[in-house]
This record gives C-alpha cells, sequence and structure tokens, in this order.
C-alpha cells in the first residue's frame, strides 16, 4: 500500500526499493529500463543480502499491477526477476526464489492467458538453474494442479493451445526441477501423478497421434511443437525418469485414463502410448509395465470381450520389447499369468467369436513374447506350458476341458514356431517329450494333428517341413537340405526313439484319424529320417515302416480308406529312407513296388483321400504289391548294415498297442531313472518265442504274463477284438497314470517349474475322475503290479 | 492485494452440466455465461473475500463432470478444504448420483473436508427435486445445504462467504498457521506448505 508514492518520495526510501523503481519506464510499452536494469542487478550481485528483500518489493508491485491490470508492468517484473534470478548464485538467492516463486503464482492466479503464458516460461527459466541450496520446505503442488489445469484449457483454438503447450512445458519443468533433488517434494506421489499423466495423455490423444506422419516432417523445432508433440516428449521423459518404485505410480494413472476415456477400443492410441513407454522406460524395468498390463487384464476380466481383445493385443505388441530384459522368474510368471488368462477365458463357457478372438489375441502375445526370449528359455517355457495341459485327456467331461488343451497346445505350437531347434536333446528333455507323445494319443484327432505339428515344428532343422507335409514316392524331387547328424542327436534317438516311434505307431492305429493325421505322422517321420539319417537309425525305421504295413494288413478296426493311408506312407517312407541313407538297392526295390502299384493300384500310393472307390481292392490280395521284409532285409545286408534286427519279429506286429506301450514305458522309467542309456530298448514282449537278442530285466515276468494271457484267451477272433478293447483301455489307463511326473520329481532342475506343476496338479485331481487316493494308489504300485496291468485294472 | 490471512481449496463437483462453472464464473467474476461449454479437466480460478474484516483467498478448482475426466480431477479432491457437490434441482438424475459422488469423496478426499451440497437452477420452473427432500439428503450425510442459481445470483455469494466462514471458523479453532503476508518466512509457498499442514490437523 505504502507503494502507491513511490514517485514523488523516492528520496526518502531505502536504495534498492529506488533501484526497483527505476527499472520501470513511464509508458510500459516502452519495456524494460536497460540501464537501470543493469544497475539493479550489479547491485544484487554486490550485497546480495538485499536480494530477498528486492524479490519481495518487486513482488508487491507486480501485485498490485496486476490487481490494477496494468498488465505491461507485470510483464516488465517478470523479466526483471528472470534476469536476477539468472545472474545471482549466491546463497541468498534461496530467499529471493521464494518471492520469484510467489510471483509466478501470483500471475498464473489471474485469469489472463498472457500472464498465465509469460509465468510458465519463468518458471521453466527457473527450474533449469541448479540451485546449490536445498529448499527442504518449498512444495509445488500448486504449480501441478494449475498447470495440469492448463493442459486441459478449453479456451478458443488458438490461445487454448498456446495455454495448453504452456501447461505441459510447466509440468515438464516440475518434473525436471524436483525428480533431481531428494530433498524437496516428491513428485512420483500419487497425487501429482494423477494429475501429471492423464494431462499429458489428454494433450497426446488429443490430435497428435493421427496426423503423426505430417509432424514428423517439420518436427525438430522445438518450438513449433504442438501440445501433442510437446506431452510425448514430456511422457518419454517423465518415464525415462522413473525409478523401479515409481513405475507403478506412473503406469496407475495410464490405465485409469485409458478406462476411462474408452482407449482400448479401438488399440491404436493405446499401442502408441504404451510404446512410448516401453521404448523410454530405463530397461531393466521394462517387465514391470508387461506385469502391470497383465494385471490390468486381471481387473477386466468382467469388461467385454473387445476391451479384452485390444488389451491383449497391445501387449502383443509390446511384449517383445520387454522380452530381451526379461529374466529368470518373472519370464515364467508372465507366461503362467497368460495362460491363466487363457484359462479363464476357456472357462467363460459362453465362448463367442469374441471370446476366440482375445484367446487368439492372447496367443500372439505369448508367441511374441517367446520369439524374443533365448532359446533355452523357450525350452523351459514350452515344458512350463505343457505341464498346464490339463490330463488326462480321455476323461474329459467338460467341452472346455477339450477347448483349453487343444488352446495350450496352439500356444505351445506357437512357442514352438519360434524356436530353432539345435540339438534334439536339448529341444526334447524328457520331462517335454514325454508328456508331449502322451498328448499324441488323444482322443480328439485335431488335438492329435497340433502335437504332430509341434513336433514337427520342433524337429525339423533344415527347413524341410514344407517339403516333407505331403507324403510322394518322389522323393528325389524334393531337394532335401541334409546334414549329418551329430552325435549327440544320435545318442538321444537311440535312448528316446523307442517311445516315439511308438508312440507314432500307436496314433496310427487310432480309428479316428483323418487323412490330416496320417500325413502328420508321415511328416513327423519323414523328418526324424531326414534329420537322424545314418545307418544305426535305419534299422528302427525300416522296422517301424513294416510294422505300419503289417497294421494295415491286420488291423480289424481301421477302415479301409485308413488301411490304404497307411500303406500310401508306407511306400512314401520306403522310398524316402534309402534315399537320405544312401541305399541304392532298397531305393531301387521301393521303386519297382512305387511303379507296380502305380499301374495296379494307385490307392496305395499318395495322396491320401478319406474315400476311396468301391473297387480299390484290399491290399492283402496284392501280395506282390507289399513291401517284403524278407527282400529288405536282403538290401539291407548288400548296403553292409546289419540286418538282423530287422529279420526279427517286429515290435509292432499283431500284438496290441496298449501292451507295448505300457511295458515300454515302464521299462524306459526304470531305466531313465538310472540313467543308462537304452541300446535295445525295444520289448518285445509280444511273443513268447521271440527276442532272443533283446535282454530285458523283466522279460521273464512278461512271457509270464503273456502266456498267461494266451491260456485266458483262445479263441483268436474273440480274443483279438476283445484284446484290442482291452488294450485300449489299458493303454489308457497308463497314459494318464503319473509315474513319469515321479521321475521328474526326482529331477532337481526343474524346481520352479516343479513347484508350479504341483500346484497345478493339485487343481487338476479335482477335475479328475478319479479321487486323488487312487491315484496315490497307482503311484505307489509295486513294479511287478506295473507289469501286470490288467490284473491291477480289474 | 495479497495481504490475506488464509487461503483455503475449494473444489466443486457433481454430474455434467449442474452448473458448477456458472457458479463460480458467477462468483469469481459475476457474470453469467450463456451456453457456456462443458469444462475440460479442471478449471482453476480465485477470489478473495472478506470476512470479519480478515481477507480469505479462495482458490476455486472447477472440475469437469464428464465421467471420463474423473482420473483427473479426482486428483484434485485430496487437498481440498472444502468440496461442493452440486446437483440440478430440475434433473433427477443428477440428484440419484449423489450417492456415487459421495462415495467418491470420501475415497479420495480428506475425511475432516468441509461437505456441502448445493441444489442449483432454482430459476427454473420444472423443479423435480423438492427443496426437503435435498435438505434431508444433505442432513443425512453431515452437509450443509444450499439451494442457488447462478442464473439469478441467487445464494451464490452466500454460499462461498459462509465457507469461507466456516473453514475460517474452523481454522482458527483449530490453530491454523496464518497465512499472514508480513510474516515472509513462508509466503513463497503459500498455497501450498500451509494447507497441508492444515489439511493434518483437520484429521
Amino acid at each position: 500500500m505504502w507503494s502507491g508514492c513511490c514517485g514523488c518520495c523516492s528520496a526518502f526510501r531505502p536504495r534498492y526499493k529506488r533501484l526497483v523503481d527505476n527499472i520501470f519506464p513511464v509508458y510500459p510499452q516502452d519495456g524494460l529500463v536497460k540501464s537501470n536494469m543493469e544497475k539493479l542487478t550489479f547491485y544484487s550481485l554486490s550485497s546480495p543480502e538485499k536480494l530477498d528483500r528486492i524479490g519481495e518489493y518487486l513482488y508487491q508491485r507486480a501485485a498490485r499491477d496486476i490487481y490494477r491490470k496494468k498488465y505491461g508492468f507485470v510483464v516488465i517484473a517478470m523479466e526483471a526477476m528472470d534476469q536476477l534470478l539468472l545472474a545471482c548464485h549466491a546463497q541468498t538467492l534461496n530467499l529471493f526464489v521464494e518471492s520469484f516463486l510467489k510471483m509466478v503464482q501470483k500471475l498464473l492466479e489471474s485469469t489472463e492467458p498472457e500472464l498465465q503464458i509469460l509465468a510458465t516460461q519463468s518458471f521453466v527459466k527457473f527450474a533449469n538453474i541448479e540451485e546449490d541450496t536445498p529448499s527442504y520446505h518449498r512444495r509445488y503442488d500448486f504449480f501441478v494442479s494449475k498447470f495440469s489445469a492448463m493442459c486441459h484449457s478449453g479456451e478458443k483454438e488458438e490461445v487454448r493451445d498456446k495455454i495448453r503447450t504452456a501447461g505441459i512445458k510447466g509440468l515438464q519443468a516440475v518434473v525436471r526441477k524436483t525428480v533431481s533433488d531428494d530433498l524437496v517434494e516428491n513428485i512420483w506421489e500419487p497425487v501429482h501423478m494423477d494429475k501429471i499423466v492423464p494431462s499429458l495423455l489428454f494433450n497426446m490423444q488429443e490430435s497428435g497421434f493421427h496426423k503423426k506422419e505430417s509432424e514428423a516432417i517439420d518436427g525438430g523445432q522445438e518450438d513449433t511443437l504442438d501440445p501433442p508433440m510437446l506431452a510425448e516428449t514430456c511422457m518419454r521423459e517423465l518415464v525415462g525418469r522413473a525409478s523401479f518404485g515409481h513405475i507403478r505410480a506412473v503406469l496407475r494413472p495410464v490405465f485409469r485414463h485409458f478406462d476411462l476415456h474408452k482407449l482400448w477400443v479401438p488399440n491404436q492410441f493405446a499401442i502408441h502410448t504404451f510404446r512410448i513407454i516401453m521404448f523410454s522406460i530405463q530397461a531393466q524395468y521394462s517387465y514391470t509395465v508387461v506385469e502391470t498390463l497383465m494385471a490390468h487384464l486381471d481387473d477386466n476380466t468382467k469388461s467385454s470381450p473387445t476391451i479384452r481383445t485390444n488389451i491383449a493385443g497391445v501387449l502383443s505388441k509390446i511384449i517383445a520389447i520387454a522380452a530381451g530384459e526379461s529374466v529368470g522368474p518373472s519370464v515364467l510368471e508372465i507366461i503362467n499369468s497368460l495362460l491363466s488368462h487363457l484359462r479363464d477365458s476357456v472357462k467363460n463357457e459362453a465362448s463367442q467369436t469374441e471370446e476366440k478372438e482375445y484367446q487368439e489375441a492372447l496367443i500372439n502375445a505369448l508367441g511374441e513374447f517367446a520369439n524374443h526370449l533365448p532359446d533355452y528359455q523357450k525350452i523351459e517355457i514350452m515344458m512350463f506350458i505343457m505341464s498346464k495341459i490339463p490330463f488326462p485327456l480321455v476323461n474329459n467331461n467338460s467341452p472346455a476341458d477339450n477347448l483349453l488343451q487343444s488352446i495350450l497346445l496352439k500356444s505351445l505350437l506357437k512357442v514352438g514356431t519360434k524356436y530353432q531347434t539345435i540339438h534334439l536333446n536339448t529341444t526334447f528333455p524328457v520331462s517335454f517329450l514325454e508328456p508331449l507323445l502322451r498328448m499324441s494319443l488323444a482322443p480328439d484327432p485335431d488335438m492329435r494333428l497340433l502335437v504332430q505339428k509341434i513336433l514337427h515344428t520342433l524337429i525339423d532343422r533344415h527347413n524341410n517341413l514344407e517339403k516333407l507335409s505331403k507324403p510322394t514316392v518322389n522323393v528325389a524331387d524334393l531337394d532335401l537340405v541334409l546334414e549329418k547328424s551329430s552325435r549327440p542327436d544320435l545318442i538321444f534317438i537311440n535312448k528316446h526313439g523307442p517311445i516315439i516311434y511308438d508312440a507314432l505307431y500307436t496314433s496310427l492305429q487310432i480309428d479316428t484319424n483323418v487323412p490330416d493325421n496320417i500325413e502328420a505322422v508321415y511328416t513327423t517321420l519323414a523328418l526324424l529320417c531326414v534329420e537322424l539319417a545314418c545307418a544305426e537309425t535305419v534299422i528302427d525305421l525300416l522296422q517301424l515302416t513294416l510294422g505300419i504295413q503289417s497294421l494295415a494288413l491286420n488291423s480289424t478296426s481301421l477302415s479301409n480308406a485308413q488301411k490304404f493311408n497307411l500303406h500310401a506312407i508306407v511306400i512314401s517312407l520306403l522310398m524316402l529312407i534309402p534315399t537320405v541313407v544312401n541305399i541304392q538297392p532298397l531305393a531301387n526295390y521301393a521303386a519297382q513296388i512305387a511303379e507296380q502299384r502305380k499301374q495296379e493300384a494307385l490307392h496305395l500310393l499318395p495322396d491320401l483321400y478319406s474315400h476311396y472307390s468301391d473297387n480299390s481292392e484290399v491290399a492283402n490280395k496284392l501280395p506282390h504289391l507289399l513291401v517284403d521284409q524278407m527282400a529288405v532285409c536282403e538290401y539291407v545286408k548288400e548296403s553292409g548294415i546289419d540286418p538282423s534286427r530287422l529279420q526279427q519279429t517286429s515290435p509292432y506286429g499283431a500284438g496290441g498297442p496298449g501292451l507295448i506301450a505300457g511295458s515300454q514305458r515302464n521299462s524306459w522309467i526304470e531305466n531313465g531313472a538310472r540313467g543308462s542309456i537304452i541300446e535295445l530298448p525295444i520289448a518285445e514282449v509280444d511273443s513268447a518265442a521271440s527276442s532272443p537278442g533283446v535282454q530285458k530285466k523283466h522279460t521273464e515276468e512278461d512271457l509270464n504274463f503273456e502266456s498267461m494271457k494266451k491260456v485266458l484267451t483262445e479263441p483268436p477272433e474273440i480274443r483279438k477284438e476283445a484284446e484290442a478293447e482291452r488294450r485300449k483301455m489299458l493303454s489308457h489307463t497308463f497314459r494318464t497314470a503319473t509315474f513319469s511326473e515321479l521321475v521328474r520329481r526326482t529331477q532337481p532342475k526343474h524346481d520352479v517349474l516343479q513347484s508350479k506343476l504341483n500346484e497345478i496338479f493339485k487343481s487338476l485331481t479335482a477335475n479328475e475322475n478319479r479321487s486323488p487316493t487312487d491315484e496315490k494308489k497307482e503311484d505307489i504300485i509295486p513294479h511287478y503290479e506295473q507289469n501286470f496291468p490288467e490284473l491291477f485294472y480289474y | 492485494m495479497d495481504d490475506y490471512k488464509f487461503l483455503f481449496k475449494v473444489v466443486l463437483v457433481g454430474n455434467a452440466g449442474v452448473g458448477k462453472t456458472c457458479l463460480v464464473r458467477r462468483f469469481t467474476q459475476g457474470l453469467f455465461p450463456p451456453g457456456q461449454g462443458a469444462t475440460i479437466g479442471v478449471d482453476f480460478m480465485i477470489k478473495t473475500v472478506e470476512v470479519g474484516n480478515e481477507k480469505v483467498k479462495l482458490q476455486i478448482w472447477d472440475t469437469a463432470g464428464q465421467e471420463r475426466f474423473r482420473s483427473i480431477t479426482q486428483s484434485y479432491y485430496r487437498s481440498a478444504h472444502a468440496l461442493i457437490l452440486v446437483y440440478d434441482i430440475s434433473s433427477q438424475p443428477t440428484f440419484d448420483c449423489l450417492p456415487d459422488w459421495l462415495r467418491e469423496i470420501e475415497e479420495y478426499a480428506s475425511s475432516k473436508v468441509l461437505r456441502i451440497l448445493v441444489g442449483n437452477k432454482i430459476d427454473r420452473e420444472d423443479r423435480e427435486i423438492p427443496e426437503n427432500v435435498g435438505e434431508e439428503f444433505a442432513e443425512r450425510h453431515n452437509m450443509y445445504y444450499l439451494e442457488t442459481s447462478a442464473k439469478e445470483s441467487d445464494n451464490v455469494e452466500k454460499l462461498f462467504m459462509q465457507i469461507a466462514e466456516d473453514l475460517m471458523k474452523q481454522a482458527r479453532t483449530r490453530d491454523l498457521p496464518r497465512y499472514d503476508s508480513n510474516n515472509q518466512t513462508i509466503d513463497g509457498r503459500t498455497s501450498t506448505i500451509n494447507d497441508s499442514s492444515c489439511c493434518s490437523r483437520l484429521q
């Protein structure tokens, strides 16, 4: 109030006041009086103790001028303060800053856009100054509040953009000012972030994103940036500065904003924003974003599938960025979460198309994620997914379970396609291979097909998959990529070949197979053959091929079409095998049969059909068109490979598949547990007279069992049928048994996985028909009983 | 001028279109803006009033009623000294939403915040909510109640003066630090430092 008379009695006033008064011109449009400003600056530099009073006095003058709406003078006062602020680096600056900020606030409180913008500029200048004395008590929440409000300015067009720009710059300045200084206010408090983040997002979404293209051209000059671009820059900076503890404070308002502004559908802006976040965030925290996004998916379980699909879409777009940085448990955490979302989605019985899209989006996200992980983690992930697939496959009561299985298999396939196999033994750890093979015998043909596809993508290392996808007798045209198989691979196939072959063979016996299934099995076999081409494996493969032929000849359950299909793949395999391992005589023999069939029985050649014309003759009546075991042996021998194994009775003969599968699995588990490599692991349990060469520990038991069974089941025809039926059931029992789980438990390296697995297991037992106690009983069956499964079963 | 003794933050909330901005405009600028558009985010006004020879500065934050701005508006509740909950007496839906607003206030605002229920637009002929209904509601929820018309300037002044007086009374009894412009050590952060301590004392 006393300042009103400053003009007339300036001589009696303190010096600093006189100096301040002198910087103001008579007419505001003349601007700051430069020479007097220099005097003031010099004075405040030489006597810094007066700085606080100068500041206070300037502030009072400005406040009065605002009141009187003499805005010209206000501008000058602010300018003077700016200059003083920049000129002085004294300890006393601290006090001056108080009046400086008061001044800024005063200007911001006015309704004049010009003054608000001016104040923001000054604040930005202030924020760029490094203060050397901490100011414990200074607070910025008015500034945050006001700048945020400015970001939402609803003034008319041009003014609006200016004020919004000012608001964003102000926020940026507050952030810069506060993050570097621990002693001042914590800008990461939710109370601030809840204002800053939505304000930035609001501006980003306004227009910028859609005309981003045109913006990019003239971007670069800071001043011409429009609010959306500026907001984006500010967002990047903010996210970039956030430390681990603060990420959530930033993300929470982001999610709220997207929810409230309904920005998930369509999700372009969401993707855009999250990409910005992912690229700006300190790399080691990026998975937090993924986690949070997933948690948000949790929160949205009740929302419409469209929203969830879009969130999952965002997830799949950014998840790759996170993958590179994710390590250890966080990876499994993410996968686990994705899988449980899938599971939840499947449980939503009403699976409409939207829900399907959602599942699709989740699987995509999973694939994207896996794609960017190192290979060793991919295997872990595949095993993990495997552990999530509900067993048993046979006792599916609900279609939901079925759906879940096939969806999980799809996820597995997705991950599998991203994986590049180097050594088969690293790709197929026992704990992965075993359940996978078990699943290849699922009752649902589509599921079996999926499993085969997984096998394809994992086995194929030389991009032969395309070429071998259809059986053919023109192997020479295929232009296969061959490479000599490595030692570890051979060890692998020696060890696990039998169970693989057996699973494939068994799956061919299933009467619900369509040509696709049979083709897929062929592809798997062909790939195995190509990948593991060598003299040692060729016998096994030939044996299997002959086995398939005799299956086609003797089976009672398969339809004629299926049998023809089998014959077709037999000849295709027989063409392929000698080509790969280079047994010319055998190749000639195969070619000769193929040629004959071409003339007499086209239906015994590829391609595979589900229906054949009625006059197609059953292969049994065309013995000259069949592959003859003795001839094969002969040709193999000619090439210097010992065919003695081939001459023995085939393990795949007339015998029931279930029994083979069962006892073989037993022996494998036993041997696996002892850690030994089985040299000739095909347990020929079927015929009592067989296998002088095969020394199995429990051959005798098997023999007893066999003979006993023979006594039991005398009439051959009825026996066959009854047996087939019984064995089917048996094999199911075995597939669902949990012995293999026991084995896995003994392997310490899967600890993490194991604990997860146990969880799943617990939840699974609830779904199963059998009570947990039953299962336990099965777990502790003494070994001999395992070899008498029928006894146990009844 | 700037020698106020108290500074209070007042936040207006309520459904879209009940007349929050008009109330603020009427009070701070003395005008009734016809065809006022929807507020975006938050708007800010300041007004200094005199209560018993003491200057009181009111920082008025006028929030958007639209739901999509809820995230930003809620963040302003926390530091408020007074919350004015506005509804439109000629629109039942705006009244029906009051419990939701109260829930939100419970969640985000300080528990001791001064709450005022305002039924606006009493100039309108087509009243849907009788005065006593509003009053009962306010009583039940321990709020002040006032009916206003921003258009006719009825009770607007009274509303804000009442708030200023009440807050001042509250501040005095609880011995709030005073925003004295002569006591300059703290004035740079006026609004800020003081009302935070004020809030904590209110609790």
